[in-house]
C-alpha cells in the first residue's frame, strides 16, 4: 500500500499573510503577469478570508488556505480529462496534473468542486533576467494549459535522489516538506502521510476538530481543515459544530 | 512519350502512397508535437545542480536567517532557517519572492542626476565638491550596521549630522528613554517569557519585529488554546488579522489608545491590582470610558484580565507616552518578560527637519524606507537599489541589492538579546553597484572600509568570550578555537546571540504622561514600506482577497510590459 | 505498353517517394554541429587513468548528478598546456583561463518537462552507464553532434535509425524507450515519477 499524502490546515493558526501563496508561486515558476486579473490569475494555493456575517464587535474572521485537494474516490478532474493529462498516484496519493499533456479543454476546471485549477490564458514572460531565478526543478509551462497544486513534486524527486544515493528504500519524511508547509510562520499547514495511523498529521485527520471541504460530495479530499471555533466548522459543514464555543477575540 | 496531366497526378498519387512508408510524415509529426510542447520562446530554468547557502536577508532591519537555493551563480529560491534563533525559520511573505527583486523592471541600474543618466565618476565630484562647500547630512534606515559606524566616522570632526530613522518597533520605545536613561536602540521585549501580551495596535502577527519571532511563540503556546499559556489582547478600532486571532479583541474608537491605557492605569490602580506608588493619569475612569466608547466595567474588567497571568507586557504601536507608562505601572520595565535592555550602546540621534535645514547635502542611504521624505534644499544624494514612490532627489545612486553586497546585521528591533550576524554575498550584480558606505570609502581614504570592520567586530566579540553561536546547534564562543572558525561560521549563516543583561534596568516615572495624540514623527514614517513589492507579491495580493481594496491597488506595481 | 503506363508511373512516384523519405529526409533533417572542442574519451581513459566514469561524471552525496564536469575539474590537471593538441589548446585559452563553462553540446539532452534521477538508476537499479549512454566512454573519436531540425533535440533521443527497428539495444532515449526497460523490469512510477 503506498503513501497517502494530505494535509491538515490550522485555521486557529493563520493569520492571512500569504507567505504559502508566495513560496508556492516562487517554488513552481508561477509568472506574475500584470494582465491577469483575480478572475484568469494563477495561484495553485489561494488563501481566502472568511467571517461570520457579523460587523460591529461580533464580528469574527479566519482566513483559509485552498489548493488542490487530491480527491481519492471518484477524482472529478481526472474522470473528465480527454487526455488522460491527469492521474491519481497510487503510490503517493498524489493527484499528478500533466501539462504537457493537457490539450487546454479546462473540462477539468469545471469539473473541480475546488476551483483549485487555473489555466495558463498567456505564455509566461518574466522581465529581462528574471528567468535566472526559475526554480531548475520545475519545468514552466506554456499558455493553453492548465496547472494546479502538485505537492511540490520537485521536493519529492529531490528526496528520492537523496535516499537513493545514500542506498535507502524511503525517503526521509524531513525531506519533502512542500513550499507551502515550509513558509508558514505560525506551522498552520501540517502535511504527512494519511496512510500512516501514527503519523501525526493522520491523527489530527481523525480529530473531532478536523473537517473537510464539501465532503458531502464523496470525493474524499486529502485536505482538512482543523478549527476549535464553531462558527468556522458551521461555514464548513452547517451545524455540524455543536456545544460550548471556544472564545476567541 | 509526353508527359500529360494525368502522369503527373498517378506520379504524385504514387508518391503519397510512397511517403507514407517512409519515415517523413511520421517523424515530422513526432517532432513537430515535440517542438509545439517545447516552444523555444518560453523561459526555461537553468540546467544546472542547486546548492543551498545561508545567509541573512538584509531588505529590512529584522534580520531573519535564509536558506538560500543557488544554481548558475543566481539565486532561485528562498526559505527560512529554523536553526536560526531570533526567526526560526519563518520569514515575511516577501523573502519567498525576494531572490526575483535584482530584475525587478524597477531596478536601478545606472546613476541618475536630475533624470539624466549620469555616471560613479560624476557623483563622487559632485558630493566631494559639496562636502567642501558645507554641511553633509547623512540619513541611515538601518543602524548598528558597521556602514553605520562608518557613516558617523565621516560625519564626526565635518559639519555635519549623522542620524537615523527609526523602525517603528524601536520608535516605539522611545518614551522608555527618558525614564530609563538608556536609548531606545538597546531596548527590547522579552516577548520569550512574558504570559499576557497587550498590544495597542501594535500588528504582532502581521509584520512586527522579526516575523518568525513572535508568530512561533504565539503558535507554540497560544493558537487554538481555549486557555492559552500566552494571552494575546488586541487593542484595535476594526478586527485587523493579530485582532482576529487574538485571545481577546478589545475595539476601542480610533485613536483613542492612549485614553484606554490611562483608563486601564486607573481600573489597576482602583482595584488594588498594582502598587499604588506610581503616578496617576488626570483624567478619571469615567472619562477615558467616554472617550474610548468602552464601558467602565469593561475596562476593570480589562484590568483585571491583564494581570491575571503575569508577567504582563504592554506594546503599543506608535511612540505614545500613556501607553508606555503601562509598562511601568505593572512592572514590566527591566523586568522579566517585560522590556529589556539588550546592549550598550551610545546614543543614536534620530532624524529630525531641523537636520537637513541648513545642509549642503543629503546623503540618504539605501535602508532608508521610501516614504522618508526630508523637506530640504539641499543636494540630495538618494542610494536605493529600486526606484521608489516619486521623490525630489538630484541623484539617484544604484546600491546593491539582495544578497549583493557583504554586509552584517546588528542586532533586529525588539529584541530580547543582542545577536550579530553577517550576510555575504551571494550573488553578483548585473551593473555597476556602490552601497552608500563604499561610495564614501572611494572618496574618502581615510575612512575603514565595512570588510574590515565586520573582522574588527568579529574579534571584539571572540574576545568578550561571551554568548553563543548558533549554527546547525548552538555553541558557546568560548568553545570555538580562533577567531577565524568565528568569521567562518557567520559568513555560512550563523548568528552570535549575547546573554542577558546582568545589570537592572531602572525606570523613574515623576508623572503620568497626558493621554493627547502623539504628533506623527518629523520624517512622516509610520510604518516601513518596502520599495517595491516583487512582483508575485503583488500579484498574489491582488488576485486573492487578502489585502483590501485601497491597499491592493498601494501594493500593486504599476503594470509594465515586459 | 499503355496498359502499364499508369502503374508504372505510379511505382515511380512510389519509389522517389522511397528514397526521398529514407535517404534524403535524414539527411535534411539533421544538421550537424561540432562540440566546441574534441574530447576524447579513449585518451583520458587510457593517458590519465580515469577508468570510472564516476571519476569525472559525479552523482554528490544529496544525489544530484553534476553529469558534466565543470570546467574547474578539467583544471585540476589542464591549468596549463600539458599537451599537443588543439582542442586542449582551445580548452585552456578559451575557457579554463577565463574561467568560463565549456558549452558542450548534450547528446542525451532531454526537454525541460523531464525528470531523470541519475542516483536512483545508478544506485538503486545499477544500471551501468553503458546501458543507455551505449559505448561513449571508449569512443577514439569525437561524434558529431546531430540535431533535430524541427524539434531542435539530438538525433540520439530517437536513435540513429529512422524506423527506429535497427536501433541498437542501447539506443534511443525516448519516452516508449524508457517505457519498455520499466516494463521489462516491472518497475512502475506514474506520470510525475518522470516528468517534472
Amino acid at each position: 500500500m503506498g503513501a497517502r499524502y494530505g494535509m491538515v490546515i490550522d485555521l486557529d493558526r493563520c493569520t492571512g499573510c500569504g507567505s504559502c501563496m508566495i513560496a508556492c508561486a516562487s517554488e513552481n515558476n508561477v509568472p506574475a503577469l500584470p494582465q491577469a486579473s483575480p478572475r484568469t490569475g494563477l495561484t495553485p494555493v489561494l488563501v481566502r478570508k472568511v467571517s461570520n456575517g457579523q460587523s460591529g464587535a461580533g464580528r469574527r474572521e479566519t482566513f483559509i488556505p485552498i489548493m488542490c485537494m487530491h480527491c481519492e474516490h471518484e477524482t472529478p478532474c481526472v474522470k473528465v480529462c480527454p487526455q488522460q493529462a491527469v492521474e491519481l498516484d497510487k503510490a503517493t496519493g498524489i493527484v499528478m496534473q500533466m501539462p504537457q499533456r493537457c490539450l487546454g479543454c479546462r473540462y477539468c476546471m469545471t469539473a473541480c468542486p475546488y476551483h483549485a485549477r487555473f489555466f495558463n490564458w498567456w505564455d509566461p514572460a518574466w522581465p529581462q533576467g528574471m528567468e535566472k531565478s526559475l526554480n531548475p526543478g520545475v519545468a514552466v509551462r506554456m499558455r493553453g494549459v492548465v496547472e494546479k497544486c502538485n505537492l511540490c513534486h520537485a521536493r519529492l524527486h529531490a528526496a528520492k535522489e537523496k535516499a537513493a544515493a545514500a542506498g535507502k528504500r524511503d525517503i526521509d519524511s524531513s525531506d519533502y516538506v512542500p513550499a507551502c508547509v515550509e513558509a508558514c510562520p505560525t506551522n498552520a499547514i501540517h502535511f504527512g502521510n494519511l496512510a500512516d495511523p501514527n503519523d501525526p498529521v493522520s491523527k489530527e485527520a481523525r480529530s473531532p476538530q478536523a473537517f473537510r471541504l464539501l465532503a458531502r460530495l464523496g470525493t474524499e479530499p486529502k485536505v482538512y481543515y482543523k478549527s476549535t471555533e464553531n462558527w468556522v466548522r458551521n461555514l464548513a459543514e452547517p451545524n455540524s459544530a455543536q456545544g460550548s464555543e471556544v472564545q476567541h477575540g | 512519350m509526353k508527359l500529360s496531366r494525368r502522369d503527373l497526378l498517378v506520379w504524385s498519387a504514387g508518391a503519397a502512397a510512397g511517403l507514407l512508408a517512409t519515415p517523413v510524415p511520421w517523424k515530422i509529426l513526432d517532432d513537430t508535437s515535440i517542438w509545439s510542447q517545447n516552444w523555444p520562446w518560453i523561459p526555461q530554468p537553468a540546467r544546472c545542480p542547486v546548492e543551498t547557502r545561508q545567509s541573512v536577508c538584509t531588505l529590512c532591519p529584522k534580520g531573519c536567517g535564509l536558506r538560500v537555493r543557488m544554481a548558475g551563480g543566481w539565486a532561485v529560491g528562498v526559505a527560512g532557517l529554523n536553526t536560526h534563533p531570533l526567526s526560526r525559520g519563518a520569514l515575511c511573505p516577501l523573502a519567498y519572492a525576494a531572490h526575483q527583486l535584482n530584475w525587478h523592471p524597477q531596478r536601478l541600474r545606472v546613476v541618475q542626476h536630475r533624470t539624466n543618466p549620469s555616471s560613479w565618476e560624476q557623483a563622487r565630484a559632485a558630493f566631494a565638491k559639496a562636502s567642501k562647500e558645507g554641511p553633509v547630512v547623512i540619513i541611515d534606515g538601518y543602524p548598528g550596521r558597521a556602514a553605520s559606524a562608518l557613516f558617523e566616522t565621516y560625519t564626526e570632526g565635518r559639519d555635519g549630522n549623522y542620524c537615523v530613522v527609526p523602525s517603528p518597533e524601536i520608535r516605539a520605545l522611545t518614551p522608555y528613554e527618558s525614564w530609563t536613561g538608556v536609548p531606545a536602540h538597546c531596548l527590547g521585549y522579552d516577548l520569550e517569557n512574558t504570559r499576557t501580551i497587550v498590544s495597542f495596535g501594535a500588528p504582532l502577527l502581521d509584520g512586527w519585529g522579526t516575523p518568525g519571532r513572535f508568530t512561533r511563540i504565539w503558535a507554540d503556546r497560544a493558537a487554538g488554546r481555549s486557555d492559552p499559556e500566552l494571552r494575546l489582547i488586541q487593542i484595535d478600532s476594526s478586527l485587523s488579522r493579530t485582532a482576529a486571532r487574538a485571545w481577546r479583541w478589545v475595539r476601542s474608537r480610533e485613536g483613542t489608545h492612549a485614553a484606554l491605557a490611562s483608563g486601564l492605569a486607573r481600573a489597576l490602580l482602583e482595584q488594588n491590582l498594582v502598587p499604588a506608588h506610581g503616578p496617576i493619569p488626570a483624567t478619571t475612569l469615567a472619562e477615558s470610558a467616554v472617550q474610548c466608547d468602552i464601558s467602565m466595567e469593561a475596562i476593570l474588567e480589562l484590568g483585571r484580565s491583564l494581570v491575571a497571568k503575569s508577567p504582563t507586557l504592554v506594546i503599543a504601536r506608535d511612540d505614545s507616552p500613556a501607553i508606555a507608562a503601562l509598562n511601568v505601572l505593572l512592572g514590566s520595565v527591566g523586568a522579566r518578560g517585560g522590556v529589556v535592555r539588550h546592549s550598550q550602546h551610545s546614543n543614536l540621534r534620530s532624524y529630525t527637519g531641523s537636520d537637513v535645514q541648513n545642509a549642503r547635502a543629503v546623503l540618504i542611504d539605501s535602508s532608508v524606507p521610501w516614504n522618508f521624505m526630508p523637506q530640504t534644499d539641499a543636494e540630495v544624494f538618494r542610494f536605493a537599489a529600486w526606484h521608489g514612490a516619486s521623490t525630489k532627489a538630484d541623484w539617484l545612486l544604484p546600491a546593491p541589492g539582495f544578497l549583493e553586497e557583504l554586509t552584517d546585521v546588528p542586532t533586529p528591533p525588539a529584541s530580547s538579546l543582542a545577536s550579530y550576524a553577517v550576510a555575504p554575498p551571494l550573488v553578483k550584480s548585473a551593473t555597476e553597484v556602490h552601497s552608500a558606505a563604499q561610495f564614501l570609502s572611494s572618496i574618502d581614504a581615510r575612512l575603514i572600509p565595512t570588510e574590515k570592520m565586520i573582522y574588527t567586530r568579529c574579534e571584539d566579540l571572540f574576545r568578550r568570550r561571551a554568548g553563543t553561536v548558533h549554527a546547525h546547534s548552538a555553541i558557546p564562543i568560548s568553545e570555538l578555537a580562533s577567531v577565524q572558525k568565528l568569521v567562518e561560521q557567520l559568513w555560512q549563516g550563523a548568528v552570535w546571540v549575547g546573554e542577558p543583561s546582568p545589570d537592572k534596568l531602572r525606570c523613574r516615572l515623576q508623572e503620568w504622561p497626558s493621554a493627547t495624540r502623539s504628533s506623527p514623527p518629523d520624517d512622516g514614517i509610520t510604518d516601513w514600506i518596502p520599495p517595491v513589492m516583487p512582483a508575485l507579491a503583488s500579484k498574489l495580493y491582488v488576485e486573492s482577497t487578502l489585502r483590501e481594496a485601497a491597499e491592493r491597488r498601494k501594493a500593486w506595481a504599476p503594470a509594465t510590459a515586459w | 505498353m499503355r496498359r502499364w503506363r499508369n502503374p508504372l508511373v505510379f511505382a515511380f512516384g512510389v519509389a522517389v517517394a522511397l528514397f526521398l523519405g529514407w535517404v534524403a529526409f535524414p539527411r535534411v533533417l539533421y544538421s550537424q554541429k561540432h562540440q566546441p572542442l574534441d574530447f576524447l574519451h579513449k585518451t583520458h581513459a587510457e593517458k590519465s587513468g580515469l577508468t570510472d566514469c564516476a571519476e569525472c561524471h559525479v552523482i554528490r552525496e544529496d544525489g544530484i548528478f553534476a553529469g558534466l564536469p565543470a570546467t574547474e575539474k578539467c583544471a585540476g590537471c589542464h591549468s596549463e598546456r600539458i599537451g599537443e593538441s588543439k582542442a586542449e589548446a582551445i580548452l585552456v585559452d578559451s575557457y579554463i583561463k577565463p574561467a568560463q563553462e565549456t558549452p558542450w553540446l548534450v547528446y542525451s539532452r532531454q526537454p525541460a518537462n523531464v525528470w531523470f534521477s541519475h542516483a536512483i538508476h545508478v544506485k538503486r537499479a545499477n544500471l551501468s552507464c553503458a546501458e543507455c549512454h551505449s559505448s561513449y566512454g571508449e569512443q577514439d573519436s569525437v561524434r558529431m553532434y546531430q540535431v533535430n531540425r524541427i524539434s531542435g533535440y539530438s538525433r540520439d533521443l530517437w536513435g540513429h535509425s529512422m524506423s527506429r527497428l535497427r536501433n541498437g539495444p542501447h539506443e534511443g532515449m525516448k519516452m516508449s524507450d524508457c517505457e519498455k526497460c520499466h516494463r521489462q523490469r516491472n518497475v512502475e512510477v506514474g506520470c510525475l515519477g518522470c516528468h517534472q
